[in-house]
């Protein structure tokens, strides 16, 4: 060992290294420079040139730590700069989605199939979104965002995820969300390679009505409170959505392109007085957007109309049918985004993506 | 499933915003040692992970690549736009009246002798001088360029010892 250390100087290739990582250093070559005054030496020049080199490349105060790097911002400018075709107006197609997105929307338990699709694609489009968020789009989001303004009235508790999962494949978005992923037949132009898959598993939400609350959130739009009826005062409303299971076609920039899904439809159940009675109180409050209210009212009415929290300025609905079901089509007013939702034995299926009003007809009721 | 044959957006690659997000700060601070801008960094990066994009690299891989594609970039944009880039060093120094002017000027100038002084280097010691130098292990280093670790010691020391003789050549008035 002695001897071979005293023969062996590592070569300057090690002292660099030694210099700052010394644990990649063989231990012999460690052992010799500890003791040998002439690679000691080496070592001291090897390490300040090192040091010259490190301050020389990271001298710029413009170079600054990288956790001042934008990422966000600097994602949107390179999907922005992506493949042309489909990726194109993304921003438009991210400000519906993100809507969709809104906790408004898991509140009132209307999530439905797009929501797992729609909250991935938000997830995905964010970065884009956020560029967007100070052009005067706001409106239809202040009407999303008022919904949750049901705490305003009560205490909202929502539980369970609403985020939603990646899974490896069908079969295990089917076992984990107990719904039956339809097959696709043709896909759309555009739309190519393989599915990822979501799964959002089962939210509920429980609004505790609070007359105090509500004559507080009265008050400050300057009326009375009507009265409440009899009961409702601390009663719990619970509406649940979910689970659900989505396929997602995804952009090779990245950006979803496709959605086919299936969801729990949504169920509202009280345990006091009836929940029409809270609904229909609910809706006679100063204050709730009229959007919202017929929404709301929409609630239990049909089981085939989903009361959907579209931001009506960016998208139109139309009535149709898919597969004998009364459908009902969504479609951005720009032309870039279609959808369209049906409701068979307490499921609801979704088709919705980047594609034609007549595109997402035709994987709708391609669907086997 | 039907697959369809039309429209497929030139292929890239759907990993792209994960890495992307992943190793972003990583390319923009390789550049931004070569160019001493982050604005310039930020677009090296740009094109760099648009080549990413395109590119078949696995993502396992991906943190290599384009570290080392970020120094390539940014050392051609260097020596395509050394010439441009002094004249507009040049002409920023008078338009910027601040009082800390005289610090700015030392700043930029030593930046430009940096810069010279890694254009000079060989590509391969340059490369390798500013992955370890952005944080890449040497058996990261090694991977990226195709070198065996312990020659990465070699290579590092080499430009090293280069920079500083550039450095001192270029720090003496002339």
């Amino acid at each position: 060992m002695r001897l071979r250390s005293d023969r062996h100087h590592p070569t300057d290739g090690v002292l660099r290294r030694l210099v700052d990582e010394p644990a990649g250093v063989a231990d012999a070559d460690r052992a010799h420079v500890a003791t040998c005054p002439a690679c000691l030496a080496g070592l001291e020049a090897v390490r300040a040139d090192a040091r010259v080199a490190g301050a020389a490349l990271g001298a710029s105060p413009r170079v600054a730590a990288p956790a001042g790097v934008d990422v966000d911002t600097a994602w949107a400018r390179l999907a922005s700069a992506g493949p042309a075709g489909r990726a194109a107006a993304p921003a438009r197609r991210g400000r519906w989605v993100a809507g969709l997105r809104r906790p408004a929307v898991a509140a009132l338990g209307v999530v439905l199939v797009l929501s797992g699709a729609g909250v991935a694609a938000a997830n995905d489009w964010l970065p884009i979104f956020r560029t967007e968020r100070v052009a005067p789009v706001a409106v239809t989001e202040t009407d999303l965002v008022a919904l949750p303004d049901l705490s305003a009235f009560g205490d909202l508790e929502v539980t369970g995820e609403p985020e939603p999962s990646a899974v490896p494949d069908a079969a295990t978005a089917e076992e984990r969300s107990g719904l039956v992923l339809p097959e696709v037949g043709e896909l759309p132009t555009g739309v190519t390679g393989d599915p990822t898959y979501q799964v959002v598993d089962q939210v509920s939400a429980v609004f505790t009505f609070s007359a105090a609350k509500a004559a507080q959130a009265a008050a400050a739009t300057g009326e009375a409170l009507p009265t409440p009826p009899p009961g409702l005062d601390g009663s719990s409303v619970r509406l649940q959505a979910g689970p659900a299971a989505a396929a997602v076609w995804v952009q090779p920039s990245g950006v979803p392109v496709l959605a086919v899904g299936r969801a729990v439809a949504p169920t509202a159940s009280s345990d006091g007085v009836p929940f029409e009675t809270v609904r229909d109180y609910l809706l006679s409050l100063p204050g709730l957007p009229a959007d919202v209210a017929a929404q709301l009212r929409a609630f239990t009415e049909e089981p085939t109309t989903l009361p959907l929290p579209v931001p009506a300025d960016l998208v139109t609905t139309a009535e149709t049918e898919v597969a004998g079901q009364p459908a009902t089509v969504l479609a951005s007013r720009d032309g870039t985004m279609a959808g369209v939702v049906w409701v068979e034995d307490g499921v609801v299926t979704g088709v919705a993506g980047a594609v034609s009003t007549d595109e997402v007809l035709a994987v709708a009721r391609g669907l086997r | 499933m039907a697959v369809s044959g039309s429209g497929a957006a030139g292929g890239v690659r759907p990993d792209l915003e994960q890495v992307f997000r992943v190793h972003y700060a990583r390319v923009v601070a390789v550049a931004a040692r070569v160019l001493g801008s982050r604005d310039q960094a930020e677009d090296v990066a740009q094109e760099v992970f648009l080549s990413f994009g395109r590119s078949s690299v696995s993502a396992a891989e991906a943190g290599g690549w384009l570290s080392v594609a970020a120094a390539h970039t940014a050392l051609n944009l260097l020596r395509s736009g050394r010439r441009r880039a002094s004249r507009e060093v040049a002409a920023a120094d008078g338009a910027q009246a601040v009082p800390d002017v005289a610090d700015a000027v030392v700043v930029r100038e030593e930046h430009q002798r940096v810069r010279t002084a890694l254009s000079r280097l060989p590509r391969k010691q340059a490369v390798a001088l500013l992955l370890r130098h952005s944080g890449l292990s040497y058996a990261d280093v090694a991977a990226a360029l195709g070198m065996s670790p312990g020659s990465v010691g070699t290579t590092v020391r080499r430009a090293e010892s280069a920079l500083r003789e550039e450095l001192n050549r270029h720090a003496s008035p002339e």
